[in-house]
């Protein structure tokens, strides 16, 4: 159902205009209007957007770098917000809050001090210790390769020597450095390589210390990397550098513990704070930000809304405690087809329609004023589901699975909402399991005819109706009774459009629809009729009713009518998607059991037979899940809601303090 | 004989009644999951649309598998 809404103009004098958006803010009742686009059209040179105080966009720029502090802090400390209690929360941003952006901006600079002081110092040491840690890990395995290299050369008199990594892929450019480097020291120098890893290679080349400069000039315009170790080792001899490193990388990690411990006491100790305070900015900026979308005279501010009718009251008591006469709150009527289109749409369903409002997840809101289709989808969605998958096993493990998500994840409104519909569909999938006679496909059938247990039957094998249904068998029945829906389904569509083109006073909308109507009545009557299910006579009456039906329709829309109309008799064709999909998943559930019977011998093939048996009926439980639901969603969104459903512009989004977690 | 060829006739006429149709939702599907798929990689918002989207050319395989059904139907 959709709530019925208020719209209001707030005037008042401009001294007092921030306390009351702050006090509206407070309140996170009120859909605020954006007038800044309606100024021209209100008339007179009086009346201007709302500008700024200079002194606000000083305390928005300076909140703005606090944010980013205390966002970086956050990050910094990895603060696991969703686990912080969000009491306690509350209670440290009412602490920090101020109705003064001064004082609270003076505030929330102490906290970001007194972190600062805590945690800068190990915050810096740790990158920088990680950065040491990587570098040195880098040098010791190349420093471990060329080491017995530099041994080797450091032996030879006047011979210099210089390391290079390389990468492996390159490995072929040292033949290029050794013919250059030969050329420069007239054949005075060699090149020694080594594999560090799968991924480098390390090489020494060595030359006739004459040569080093030509040497390192010729290097220095090459792309390879010499091995440069850090300053205080570069003049230690080579043995006693990597021993110097080893020594390293082996007590960094220590030290880092003790860092990581530290910053850990101090996300313990800052953590609320720090949350309260990034809270606090949000919605500090958010009130800020809003003053644009406001109007003004010389002496008035003047704000307007939506807010639900039973909040009005609430408004007008706050603003009459808090500012007395000197704030006005005026009610207005929504009447007019443009306010309608204007109006944000807020939803109030009771529990169990209430979360089949996931069907808005994939559509807009209805339009204010039109008729809320959710209690549509909620009786529907779970029959058509039902219809589909119709399996006792199945629905007890889905209607179980879906009260698990629903119950587990009742903070995750997605997750909440999809286990609740998951739970009802499951529900009415166990229903017409038992009208199919189906327990994981045909187990029940074989077990009972294995005990030679007679079957429970209504009716013999070659009445219309008997139970149990056998989906196989009897599919004209299953055809009828998937076109039967289809009728209904889309004629509460036709209804429904016709109670909103009533609503909206709109005679050609409620004739189109109705038109609509009477052809699929006028449709059936004859099918009936000329299938002789009803007198004979009745074919032609249904034929007559569904010109009557089509002439309404072209009269009501036009061409647009008429093509509606006609289509909407393919539409119930659609439905047949109710048998086709259960047919698939009744298929798939006895080629599982035939499989396992096949297996069924020994002990290693009922080992398998159980094993094949689990993993084919979980596969057909999840395709069970996935493909009805997108069928039975597909039939209400395409073949019903198509038939009346006016998308809402707007979702009502109160003004309200949110701290940024919405 | 006889009767043994108005079977065949009537499993290959619903073969071609599910085939074909098929290889047209499959065909549509394709072209449809493509470009969705590309909008919902620039606009994750669109998935749950997408999926309605991509399920819609499925009526004509399904009406595929009635007229298939039906066909069978006319051998009894």
């Amino acid at each position: 159902m959709i709530q019925r809404m208020a719209k209001v103009e707030i005037l008042g004098l401009k001294d007092v205009a921030l306390e009351a958006i702050d006090a509206i803010h407070e309140l996170g009742t009120l859909h605020i209007e954006d007038l800044s686009e309606k100024i021209p059209k209100l008339g007179g040179k009086r009346i201007s957007r709302m500008e700024i105080d200079p002194k606000y966009a000083d305390q928005v720029a300076t909140l703005n770098t606090l944010r980013s502090k205390v966002g970086d802090m956050i990050r910094d400390l990895q603060l696991a917000v969703q686990e912080i209690p969000k009491a306690e929360v509350q209670k440290e941003y009412d602490a920090i809050w101020s109705e003064d952006a001064d004082v609270m901006i003076s505030r929330i600079e102490r906290i970001i001090e007194e972190v600062e002081q805590e945690i800068k110092e190990p915050l810096d040491r740790k990158a920088e210790l990680m950065m040491e840690l990587s570098r040195l890990e880098t040098y010791a395995p190349i420093m471990q390769k060329i080491q017995p290299l530099v041994e080797r050369v450091s032996r030879i008199e006047d011979m210099a020597s210089i390391a290079l990594v390389i990468e492996r892929k390159f490995k072929a450019i040292l033949n290029y450095l050794n013919d250059e480097i030969s050329k420069i020291t007239e054949g005075e120098c060699e090149i020694i390589s080594e594999d560090v890893d799968e991924e480098s290679t390390a090489a020494l080349v060595v030359f006739n210390r004459r040569f080093l400069k030509q040497v390192h000039d010729f290097l220095a315009v090459q792309d390879v990397n010499q091995v440069r170790l850090p300053s205080d080792l570069a003049k230690k001899p080579l043995e006693e550098a990597l021993a110097e490193i080893r020594a390293r990388i082996s007590k960094i990690p220590e030290e880092l513990e003790k860092i990581e411990e530290h910053l850990k006491e101090a996300t313990i100790k800052y953590a609320i704070k720090l949350i309260a305070a990034r809270n606090a900015i949000h919605d500090r900026i958010e009130v800020i930000e809003a003053v644009p979308k406001f109007a003004q005279t010389d002496q008035v501010f003047i704000i307007s809304g939506w807010l639900p009718e039973d909040c009005v009251e609430e408004l007008e008591k706050v603003m009459l405690e808090k500012f007395g006469n000197k704030v006005v709150v005026t009610v207005t009527d929504i009447r007019e087809e443009e306010e309608l289109e204007e109006t944000p749409v807020a939803l109030k369903n009771r529990p169990f329609v209430r979360y089949f409002e996931i069907i808005y997840l994939l559509s807009k809101y209805p339009k204010y004023g039109t008729v809320d289709p959710t209690v549509v989808f909620a009786i529907f969605f779970p029959i058509f589901f039902g219809i589909m998958v119709g399996d006792i096993g199945y629905g007890v493990v889905i209607t179980a699975l879906g009260y698990f998500v629903h119950r587990k994840f009742r903070n995750k409104p997605l997750l909440s909402m999809g286990g609740y519909v998951l739970t009802i569909s499951g529900a009415w999938t166990i229903f017409f399991g038992i009208l199919y006679f189906e327990l994981f496909g045909d187990l029940l059938e074989k077990a009972l005819h294995h005990w030679h247990v007679e079957l429970p039957l209504l009716g013999s094998k070659h009445s219309f109706i008997a139970f149990p249904i056998n989906r196989l068998e009897a599919f004209t029945l299953m055809m009828l009774v998937s076109c039967a829906l289809g009728f209904i389904h889309i004629g509460v569509g036709l209804v429904i459009g016709m109670i909103n083109g009533y609503r909206e006073g709109n005679t050609k909308h409620v004739m189109e629809k109705a038109g609509g109507l009477i052809f699929l009545i006028g449709i059936l009557i004859a099918g009936l009729g000329l299938a002789k299910y009803i007198p004979k006579f009745f074919g032609p009456v249904g034929i007559v009713l569904a010109l009557i039906g089509v002439v309404m329709a072209t009269a009501g829309a036009g061409m647009g009518g008429l093509i509606e109309t006609i289509v909407s008799a393919g539409n119930v064709l659609s439905y047949a998607r109710l048998i086709a999909v259960g047919l698939a998943s009744v298929i798939l559930a006895q080629v599982s059991n035939d499989l396992t019977r096949q297996l069924w011998h020994g002990v290693f093939g009922v080992i398998v037979g159980i094993v094949v048996a689990v993993l084919l009926h979980t596969l057909a439980v999840v395709i069970a899940m996935f493909s009805p639901s997108i069928h039975a969603l597909r039939l209400n969104l395409v073949e019903s809601f198509n038939k009346f459903f006016e998308p809402a512009k707007f979702r009502y989004e109160p003004f309200r303090k949110t701290g940024g977690e919405e | 004989m006889q009767e043994a060829i108005k079977i065949g006739l009537i499993a290959i006429s619903a073969a071609i009644a599910i085939g074909v149709s098929a290889i047209a939702t499959a065909m549509s599907q394709s072209r449809i999951g493509a470009a969705m798929a590309g909008a919902v990689a620039e606009r994750p918002e669109l998935l749950g649309g997408a999926i309605i989207l991509v399920a819609i050319p499925e009526t004509m395989v399904i009406l595929g598998l009635v007229i298939a059904f039906m066909i069978t139907g006319l051998k009894g």
